[in-house]
């Protein structure tokens, strides 16, 4: 058995080569001595070991590291001190032998400093391979530990794998057969182009960013009531679906109603900076939220961009990061002028608001409207044509809806340092907005306002950004992220798997001109992505760092459910609009809700809305959709870029037994019954449908004796059958064998609810 | 084959923990919780970080805001300043919410209700009338007045107390809980809530009291409903009996195992039991909500509230019925106390929806033996003002949300019995040392000031009792290893057994 040690391989390295400083002392430092000697270390007495201008101070006649004489360094010293030692017995954080023996080396290497990788800009490898980056970067690495690539996937493995990943619906039965008998060379990447093409691609895609900007349908504190806010997730599909290039998708977020003269679109997309939780609890102080906001827009920032934690500097200096207290403040400062009152009023219209179109049809609707009366306005003779869609336009804009945006306050508030960010206890002089010095510094000419922000973290050589960006992206696709800390890129955090690939790809992406759908397209065409996920018996890498199979990981919540609705052909496809409530056990919100709340009633559409994907489901904070939290998602009160992925009892009683699953079992069964001749034929069909291929035998079998089981069963019991089939409000076909119509619907919600249609594979 | 694949799986969960958390800070009391039963299939050995009196927690959270002075802090002096302005020096400085902080006097309030005191095994302890029952266990109980917090409103106040933060994103403590304890029971869920009904269903709760933050959301509280299923969707839907949903879950493990030779992914497995798990829970939790085997002296000790599913009665009796199944980890969320403005009708209302069935619940536990290792907590997220809000008459009076000192309760495993802890000044307005001399303490890490329990101090007690350290209960994210008790905390060793 061929053992991939990481630690092992580390340590033979190590006897070559002089320690890397970045990659092995930094996190050793970070994680067991800065809590006292790191940046936060504010007495001007204590030893600080967080840079070398630091650690080689005179203290009173010595020196953490002595660069004249290391072997009288303080550090090395009291690294090998039986009596007091470091660091102190009473520690918690303790070094391991290994460790100790990292810094022992580092020392007598001479103690160089280097800047963490993160907060270096990352650069492009020259190349010196053809063909996909991606696998020359990984090729590299497992050549190096003798290992080959895993066999290519098979074709519909790989066409269910890359849907689900572009799309999160398995392909269209029709693309899927044109693939699969597609014997060009092309044909993989026809597929994939088809797939990025797809109104279910924006959709999907969305969803990851609404967890990292924690998009909610309600303010998420207190009475936690409506917001109006829909209008801006239907933005951000619209954004994927329209690949919109990712400094500029951000950059209206941030800033939109700072560029000049903007559009409704880019106002829409200022939502972002409106989504944190709000409240207007009747005792809350209005300076007390103005502060809370706002530090949960900078931390989300942090989470969501940055890919660190900025919290801890909230109330002190970073302990691990170099960031100061008062550069949290002055990023505070970006947004501390935002013209909206501090306490939401409980109101749905929590201004400023502008209306915008009421769902994506209606946006495609209205831009098409004002491109005509564009064009008819440039010509003189079409002045009454021009006037009649200026008419219709005027009517049309009627039917939009509100939607919370940024604004400035002509005068800017000032902002101060929060002592141990008590709102009550601001100290020392106003605070101008300025970026994170660490990270550089706002680009020339950029104004201190959240555009000038904004233009700081699209800027070439801003070190993370892209990086986080690409590494999520990453994640999505792969299951994993090639920093598998994706919030945490500090020094806290975990290295990537793969450095080199990891900056290439951030470069690519700003060279491509922030272009999503190309990196994306990059990697699913990757080697490394087509191969086989099987786990490999003769390479021990249980978590996949070294990328020596293809991707497996369970669905999302949304998708868990998407796949169920369109495989039993019950998707409505409609896009965007206000959220839709589909069934939801009854009394629970009501067992939480104020009795002046607004959403302590849940009332299910019972409309062709409860059909819709579940990226429209309405996403109330304070007790989303049990479908959606049983299965991870997160609450959406704060930033999520990576969701847990469990698995639990709970689960499997939803999966069987929630009514819309029940429903769409049924439908399923109901299709199946129709659309193919006999039973062999459908279970081929439901295969087919849900894991893009045939039954093999050993499922043929347990599903066939499933189903004969039961057959026999509801034929003997028209009352539990007829109780079966009723349930859910979608018509039911009474023509249909109803025996065989339930036995066919229990073997459907059966394969829904295994791994062959909740795995990604 | 089977056993050497779920060998794998326990190994792999082990070096997954070894390489991703555990050499990074992970406590060892998560670590036995994360291998006990389930993966070694060794029964967990409790006392994860030192020997735990307690073996399991019942929380009864009075959200709203109890009045600690119309129940618990009697506070006879404030009967002679009726309807005079509080004194400034006691305000001291202190934040007033924006309810009362437009109103032109803050009047004295003092209680209108009786207070008796009841023998307990130090020198008694003033019980309210309102609370006949709990009197009668008063010998049980460990009643601290010092417990104090920072938040004035409530949902950062009952965010803060639930999770060691005001603002939302940490995981509850109950989360925290089901991290460190790990499971005793592999037929019912290891963390459990209930909601409680009131006539006055005043203020919000939020998912995140019982959710797990960024802490991996197995951890999250599974509720126990009076309403349709008792746990979400445990029913079969209708037209499926037992032995259909058994030849389903055949199906469903043969398919999930032909998938798991194609694939070789150890993790199957894990779900296959997650099935199991579910299948077993539909049998145990409705035995579990099946009273009809209790005898009348449980109703006559609960009262016949408790026949009514829902009250809160019958979610103490559910409570004790979890306990004894082996459920570690239960909560029992009541709300009402918020008494702004009708604290007479109200608070009468809300004691007897809680009195007889809290006291019931110390006496049923304890007739069991179960007392010595259930912690049993009562109490909600700050307390009420000395002054009144609003009209203030003899017959009835409202108070505002104060947080410098509120009275809370505990009884059983690891807490002395029958004791009272701290003090407040004449007004139960701030804490007071043995002289009535106010004292402010600060949450601050290294002091603490004796005499006083803060929020966190009370949780790193909860934790204690537990077996847990809540300084080495911790859980990485963003490069910080997060506690419950964030940096601060106090075990309160002046109450402990």
């Amino acid at each position: 058995m061929k053992r991939v040690s990481f630690l092992a391989a580390a340590f033979c390295a190590s006897q070559l080569f002089a320690v890397d400083f970045s990659r092995e002392v930094l996190p050793i430092l970070s994680n067991k001595c800065f809590v006292c000697h790191g940046p936060d270390g504010t007495k001007k007495e204590v030893l600080r070991l967080d840079s070398f201008e630091e650690a080689t101070r005179d203290l009173d006649g010595y020196k953490a590291i002595d660069p004249k004489a290391l072997g009288k360094s303080e550090l090395l010293i009291r690294l090998h001190d039986q009596e007091d030692p470091m660091p102190p017995r009473k520690a918690e954080k303790q070094l391991t032998a290994a460790e100790r023996d990292i810094l022992t080396r580092w020392v007598k290497e001479g103690g160089r400093y280097a800047k963490h990788w993160a907060f270096v800009p990352p650069k492009k490898l020259r190349p010196d391979w053809t063909g996909n980056a991606i696998d020359a970067l990984v090729g590299r690495r497992l050549k190096a530990e003798g290992i080959a690539f895993a066999p290519e996937a098979d074709k519909a493995t790989l066409a269910r794998r890359v849907s689900l990943v572009l799309t999160g619906l398995p392909p269209e039965l029709l693309l899927l057969q044109k693939f699969l008998a597609d014997k060009k060379a092309d044909a993989y990447g026809q597929l994939v182009d088809a797939l990025l093409a797809s109104p279910r691609f924006g959709e999907h895609q969305a969803r990851y960013w609404l967890d990292a900007v924690r998009y909610g349908d309600t303010h998420g504190l207190h009475l936690d009531n409506r917001r109006g806010i829909f209008p801006y997730r239907d933005w951000v599909v619209r954004a994927f679906n329209r690949n919109q290039p990712l400094d500029e998708f951000l950059t209206w977020q941030l800033a939109g109603d700072l560029l000049p003269k903007p559009t409704l679109a880019q106002l829409v997309a200022t939502g972002f900076v409106r989504m944190n939780p709000s409240t207007a609890e009747g005792g809350a102080i209005p300076a007390e939220f103005q502060a809370k906001n706002n530090f949960d827009r900078v931390e989300t920032l942090g989470t969501a961009l940055l890919g660190m934690s900025l919290t801890c500097a909230r109330c002190h200096t970073h302990k691990f990061d170099p960031i100061p207290q008062v550069e949290y403040y002055r990023m505070m400062a970006f947004f501390n002028s935002t013209a909206e009152s501090s306490m939401d009023g409980n109101k749905y219209e929590y201004g400023p608001t502008v209306k915008a179109p009421a769902d994506i049809a209606a946006w495609a609707k209205w831009e098409a409207l004002n491109a005509r009366h564009a064009s008819l306005a440039k010509q003189p003779e079409e002045k009454e044509q021009a006037a009649a869609v200026a008419k219709e336009i005027a009517v049309f804009k009627k039917s939009f809806k509100p939607t919370l945006i940024a604004r400035d306050l002509p005068k800017p508030r000032q902002t101060k340092l929060l002592a141990r960010g008590e709102y009550n206890h601001p100290q020392g002089e106003p605070l101008r907005p300025e970026v994170f010095e660490v990270m550089g510094a706002l680009p020339k000419d950029a104004p201190a306002n959240r555009l000038g922000l904004a233009q700081w973290l699209t800027a070439r050589g801003h070190p993370l950004v892209s990086r986080v960006l690409i590494n999520r992206v990453w994640q999505r696709t792969f299951g994993e992220g090639l920093v598998r800390t994706p919030a945490d890129f500090g020094l806290q955090g975990e290295q990537p798997t793969h450095p080199e690939l990891l900056d290439w790809l951030a470069v690519d992406l700003q060279d491509r001109k922030w272009n999503l759908k190309a990196m994306l397209k990059l990697m699913v065409t990757s080697r490394t992505f087509r191969q086989s996920s099987v786990r490999r018996t003769k390479v021990n890498d249980p978590e996949n760092r070294l990328w020596a199979r293809g991707p497996s990981f369970r669905l999302d919540a949304e998708a868990v459910r998407d796949v169920a609705l369109w495989s039993s052909a019950l998707l409505d496809g409609t896009m965007g609009g206000e959220g839709v409530k589909p069934y939801q056990p009854g009394g629970l919100w009501k067992a939480l809700m104020h009795p002046g709340s607004n959403t302590k009633n849940y009332i299910a559409h019972k409309d062709a809305r409860q059909y819709r994907r579940s990226l429209y489901v309405y996403w109330k904070r304070t007790s989303p959709h049990p479908m959606m939290t049983l299965f991870d998602a997160p609450s959406r009160e704060i930033s999520c870029v990576k969701r847990s992925r469990t698995s639990t009892p709970t689960q499997s009683l939803a999966l069987l037994n929630e009514t819309q699953r029940v429903e769409m079992g049924r439908r399923l069964g109901q299709r199946l019954l129709r659309e193919a001749k006999d039973d062999a034929d459908r279970l081929n069909r439901l295969f087919t449908l849900v894991a893009s291929r045939k039954p093999n035998a050993a499922e043929r079998a347990a599903c066939m004796k499933l189903f004969n089981k039961l057959k026999q069963r509801y034929a003997g019991n028209a009352k539990d059958t007829e109780a079966y089939l009723s349930i859910g409000d979608s018509p039911r076909d009474k023509k249909l064998n109803a025996a065989e119509h339930a036995a066919w619907a229990q073997v459907a919600i059966t394969v829904l609810a295994s791994d062959v249609a909740l795995w990604v594979y | 084959m089977m056993n050497d694949l779920f060998r794998e799986t326990e190994l792999m969960m082990t070096r997954r923990q070894l390489f991703g958390r555990t050499a990074l800070g992970l406590g060892t009391a998560a670590m036995a919780g994360l291998m006990g039963r389930d993966l070694l299939g060794a029964d967990i050995k409790s006392g994860m970080h030192h020997a735990p009196k307690a073996k399991r927690v019942i929380y009864l959270f009075m959200s709203g805001g109890p009045s600690h002075l119309d129940l618990w802090d009697y506070k006879p002096k404030m009967q002679a300043m009726y309807g005079k302005d509080l004194p400034e020096e006691v305000r001291d400085g202190q934040r007033i919410t924006g309810m009362t902080s437009r109103q032109k006097t803050l009047p004295v309030c003092p209680t209108k209700y009786k207070f008796t005191k009841q023998e307990n095994n130090a020198d008694g302890v003033w019980v309210s009338e309102l609370l006949p029952h709990t009197a009668t266990v008063a010998k049980e109980l460990c009643v601290v007045h010092t417990a104090f917090t920072e938040a004035i409103n409530h949902d950062p106040a009952i965010t803060y107390i639930q999770s060691g933060s005001q603002i939302p994103g940490r995981p509850s403590l109950g989360a925290w809980l089901s991290y460190g304890l790990g499971s005793m029971n592999e037929n019912l869920p290891n963390y459990v809530v209930m909601h409680a009904r009131t006539k006055h269903a005043e203020q919000s709760l939020f998912g995140r009291l019982w959710g797990s933050g960024f802490m991996s959301s197995q951890h999250q509280g599974v509720l126990l409903r009076s309403e349709g299923d008792p746990v979400l969707y445990l029913n079969n839907p209708a037209g499926v009996t037992r032995e259909d949903r058994r030849a389903q879950l055949d199906a469903l493990s043969a398919l999930n195992q032909s998938q798991q030779e194609r694939f070789a992914d150890p993790s199957v497995l894990g779900r296959i039991k997650q099935h199991e798990m579910a299948y077993r829970m539909q049998a145990s939790v409705p035995e579990l909500m099946d009273l009809s085997k209790e005898p009348d002296s449980t109703f006559k000790l609960y009262g016949n509230d408790a026949k009514t599913p829902g009250t809160f009665a019958a979610c103490c009796l559910n409570a004790r019925r979890l306990a004894e199944r082996g459920v570690r980890n239960i909560q029992i969320f009541h709300r009402g106390w918020d008494a702004h403005g009708n604290l007479a009708g109200e608070h009468g209302n809300q004691c007897k929806d809680v009195d007889q069935g809290s006291a019931a619940l110390i006496k049923d536990l304890k007739n069991r033996g179960l007392l010595d290792d259930t912690l049993v907590v009562w109490g909600g997220e700050f307390g009420r003002t000395p002054y009144c809000q609003g009209k203030l008459s003899k017959q009835n009076y409202g108070r505002d949300h104060h947080p410098r000192c509120f009275s809370i309760w505990m009884a059983g495993g690891g807490v002395k019995p029958g004791i009272t802890y701290g003090r407040t000044d004449d007004y139960g307005y701030n804490i007071a040392d043995a002289d009535g001399n106010m004292l402010k303490p600060q949450p601050r890490k290294d002091k603490w000031t004796p005499g006083t329990m803060h929020i966190h101090d009370l949780n790193a007690t909860i934790l204690h009792c537990l077996g847990i350290n809540h300084r080495k209960l911790t859980y990485r994210y963003q490069g910080r290893d997060f506690r419950l008790t964030d940096v601060h905390g106090h075990v309160i060793k002046d109450i402990l057994a």
